[in-house]
């Protein structure tokens, strides 16, 4: 890493862990955001690929929208309105979703595709009175979609790899190592101990980030 | 008459007790767990009153969802329509939502419990408990009496589990832990581990 670079991130490093949304704040692994499709619905590669696709169609033109449409702060109301948008975005999103994976795939993925409406990882801004820009809704949609996606496609590759030995369909241990974590429980296991790892690894980085400066 | 009323409470009754152990929205399903992570972590957020307000808006919503869902039935058949239920349910909720407000700003005249309760209810309508709960049952075409003792059922069920998680929280975040466990993935290994509880009680079962 280059000097400037390091000294720059060693001396925004709280604004930057506050602000990066895919590493060092991940919506899923920092903020428990978004557990509900990762832990139940996500138990093999192709349930995590399709509710990535929902997920990148709607956050961020769900954010955007309420940003430009929302005039009101009282946080009940902002709710129903959020809430509101994202049905619509949902409709949408579900027919183009349909388009590239087939509809059978979908109707597999049973309550989770419409609970998607209502989850905090898309509607979660709706807490916060103050109005937000398009910019920064645009901004900030992009990355926590990027974060969420990144987690998903993760523990979905995990728990099919670990549940039914494959990948993808395609077979990679002759057996199931622990087919447990197909279930909701192993779910919450496999999540668990990619949060810890990843935690882990972003207090590496800031270690890393702390002992390069100090040699500098 | 007896009978009647006797197989009435046994298909309710027996519903609720499904819905709180053996199909537990949090530990089967892993409905609302960012909620139910929010709330043991938020001091401001009382949750004896969340899951009092949650309770009233599932059962409430669950008597609407199952109204409109009815009422909409042909509508929602059709073939490529499957999707446009959702719609109907998330319609349900906000009316629940609007009714629960209304009468809260009725009874409560003080000013100070008013804004405590309304801060509350947002988080306890929208809320993937209940909008998975209406759709789970709306799926597999509950009655109404199904309906209602599966609705109550998964709110005590979800109190059960936020009271475990929140009796939890002192030793999940105790020094002894190692620091990256601490907090949230130390929480949702003990949330697995009370799902495996679960299923040795009741046989396990795929959750989609």
């Amino acid at each position: 890493m280059k000097k400037e670079h390091l000294k720059y991130i060693h001396q925004h490093m709280d604004r930057i862990g506050r602000r990066d949304r895919v590493f060092l704040n991940n919506p899923v692994v920092m903020q428990g955001i978004g557990l509900t499709p990762v832990v139940a619905a996500a138990v093999n590669l192709q349930n995590a690929a399709v509710l990535s696709m929902m997920v990148i169609l709607m956050l961020t033109l769900t954010r955007v929208l309420a940003a430009l449409i929302c005039r009101t702060s009282f946080v009940g109301l902002r709710a129903v309105i959020y809430t509101s948008i994202s049905t619509v975005v949902y409709l949408g999103a579900v027919f183009v979703t349909q388009l590239v994976f087939g509809g059978s795939l979908l109707q597999s993925i049973g309550i989770y595709l419409p609970l998607l409406i209502i989850d905090p990882i898309i509607i979660k801004r709706y807490v916060r009175p103050q109005k937000e820009k398009v910019s920064t809704a645009l901004y900030k949609g992009v990355l926590t979609t990027v974060g969420f996606v990144l987690v998903i496609l993760l523990v979905g590759a995990l728990r099919e790899l670990l549940g039914t030995g494959t990948l993808f369909g395609f077979k990679i241990f002759s057996d199931a190592p622990i087919p447990i974590a197909q279930m909701a429980a192993g779910g919450f296991i496999v999540m668990g101990l990619v949060a810890a790892i990843w935690r882990s690894l972003a207090n590496l980085f800031k270690k890393h980030v702390n002992m390069g400066v100090k040699k500098l | 008459m007896i009978e009647v009323l006797r197989s009435g409470l046994a298909t309710f009754f027996v519903y609720a007790l499904a819905a709180i152990f053996a199909q537990n929205a949090v530990f089967s399903r892993s409905l609302g767990v960012s909620r139910l992570l929010k709330l043991v972590d938020d001091p401001a957020m009382d949750t004896l009153l969340f899951s009092g307000l949650l309770c009233i808006v599932q059962v409430l919503s669950s008597m609407i969802g199952y109204g409109l869902n009815q009422l909409f039935l042909p509508w929602t058949l059709g073939d490529g329509r499957w999707y446009l239920r959702p719609v109907l349910l998330v319609a349900a909720t906000v009316i629940t939502f609007f009714i629960v407000m209304f009468a809260v700003a009725t009874i409560f005249k003080k000013r100070k419990s008013l804004t405590r309760v309304a801060a509350a209810l947002p988080a306890a309508t929208f809320n993937c408990c209940v909008l998975g709960t209406l759709l789970l049952m709306a799926n597999k075409n509950y009655t109404l009496l199904q309906t209602l003792g599966f609705a109550l059922g998964t709110a005590v069920g979800y109190m059960l589990a936020a009271l475990l998680v929140a009796e939890s929280q002192r030793t999940l975040h105790s020094r002894n832990l190692p620091q990256s466990f601490r907090g949230l993935p130390a929480t949702l290994v003990y949330l697995g581990i009370l799902a495996l509880a679960l299923y040795g009680f009741t046989g396990q079962m795929l959750t989609i």
